[in-house]
């Protein structure tokens, strides 16, 4: 198992937009927001399997998600916005108000 | 150049034969977008409905949108402000190497084959998302992608339009900028407002930790914003109104449950195209409305002494978004 550095894309999906109204507390809500989905190829290259837990780092935190195959480029992983992706973001807005959450380097290492 | 050349989406949906989506994905996030607006709607001036339109989808990832879509343009994360610059050289006849196309993800013969389908158009329309204005470049991409969309209009009818989300976001960039000139990132501090975007901002006043108390309506910063905004939250007094508990409440020192707007409660809700639309509650709710909660505070403020000594006035950021 070894760590490598991916672009992560957090985005919303309309699974997570249904299940804010059933509660952001849900089980099925924590799971997805705690959840990841990457390239097989690239979860075959750093030693994932299927439903293994990874850590995701940046220099401004980690999270801890459960990794799952799909349909993503490779070098990509996309995660559902939430309070995991939270704990991934810099609080420098480079003076737009808009902090950046989408397309930024992280590194992946399997647990 | 500047400015956004729009319309209402009900031009949109009676005369776009052409819609690019650009960094978003409608089928997920506006599932009624294709239907009610954009593809699907059969119009006066496009009987046939989808068959009368053609889809192109934008995006760095093959998102559910692109099974919607006639043209999929997968491009590389971080390239979109590059494939608009080109574009935009492109349809005035400037030179492009290929390289700089290869760069983005695309190869010459797509990108003319886009910009001669934009050419024919007779109406086109841009909308663009998060995948535009929340990766590197921020506002700098949606800028160009607005510049693209006026300079169209030199070859046919172009216009551009923001996907926002979350309820009724436009209503409040609308409302502040009738007031105050100004959609959002307002400081008042000085009597009068002021706007700077990076300063006076909801996660920069935040990080820095220039506020000493936040009054939420309606959003979960606690769920969205990073993580030091959210640990100044924590710190300080933070009153959230909410129908639901969230994760704002639980650092917040006190909650006040509302009704739902447009659910239990009436009120004016801006779609995406800034027009306002009246809200008929379905249900009645034990809860009081946000309105009303916030006109019971500003009475109960009215009734208390002023607090400053020597009557200056409080200091007040109104930041949204």
């Amino acid at each position: 198992m070894s760590s490598k550095r991916f672009v992560l894309n957090a985005a919303r999906s309309s699974r997570q937009g249904a299940l804010i109204n059933v509660g952001k507390d849900s089980d099925e809500y924590q799971e997805l927001t705690n959840s990841m989905t990457m390239a097989a190829e690239d979860m075959a290259e750093i030693g994932l399997a299927e439903g293994q837990f990874a850590i995701v780092r940046t220099e401004f935190g980690e999270a801890r998600f459960k990794c799952q195959s799909g349909k993503i480029p490779l070098g990509m992983i996309f995660i559902a916005y939430g309070p995991p992706t939270c704990r991934l973001m810099g609080g420098d807005t480079d003076g737009t108000g808009m902090p950046t959450s989408k397309g930024w380097q992280v590194e992946v290492v399997p647990e | 150049m500047g400015g956004k050349v729009t319309c209402t989406l009900g031009e949109v949906k009676q005369r776009a034969d052409f819609i690019i989506y650009w960094g978003g994905n409608p089928a997920e996030c506006h599932p009624r977008h294709f239907t009610k607006y954009t593809i699907m709607q059969k119009s006066r001036f496009l009987p046939r409905g989808r068959k009368d339109r053609t889809m192109v989808l934008v995006d760095i990832r093959e998102t559910k949108s692109a099974k919607a879509a006639d043209i999929f343009l997968q491009i590389r994360p971080g390239k979109d402000f590059e494939l608009i610059t080109i574009l935009r050289a492109l349809i005035k006849g400037q030179p492009v190497a290929d390289e700089q196309i290869a760069e983005t993800g695309l190869s010459r013969a797509v990108v003319d084959d886009l910009i001669a389908r934009m050419k024919r158009a007779k109406f086109g329309c841009m909308f663009f998302g998060m995948g535009l204005s929340m990766t590197r470049g921020k506002h700098m991409n949606s800028a160009a992608l607005l510049c693209l969309a006026a300079e169209m209009n030199a070859f046919t009818k172009f216009v551009a339009m923001p996907m926002r989300g979350h309820g009724n976001v436009t209503g409040a960039d609308v409302i502040m900028r009738w007031q105050t000139g100004f959609p959002f990132g307002i400081s008042f501090n000085r009597g009068y407002p002021r706007y700077n975007p990076g300063e006076f901002s909801t996660v920069d006043v935040l990080v820095r930790g220039d506020c000493d108390a936040a009054f939420i309506i309606g959003a979960d910063p606690g769920a969205t914003m990073p993580q030091p905004a959210i640990d100044h939250l924590a710190r300080i007094p933070t009153i959230v109104l909410d129908p639901h508990v969230t994760h704002t409440s639980r650092i917040a020192r006190v909650h006040i449950t509302t009704a739902p707007q447009g659910i239990a409660a009436p009120g004016t809700a801006y779609r995406m195209d800034e027009l306002p639309m009246p809200l008929k509650p379905a249900l009645k709710s034990p809860y009081p409305s946000d309105e009303e909660v916030v006109r019971r505070i500003n009475e109960a403020i009215a009734r208390k002494p002023f607090w400053l000594p020597d009557g200056r006035q409080p200091q007040m950021v109104a930041t949204l978004g």
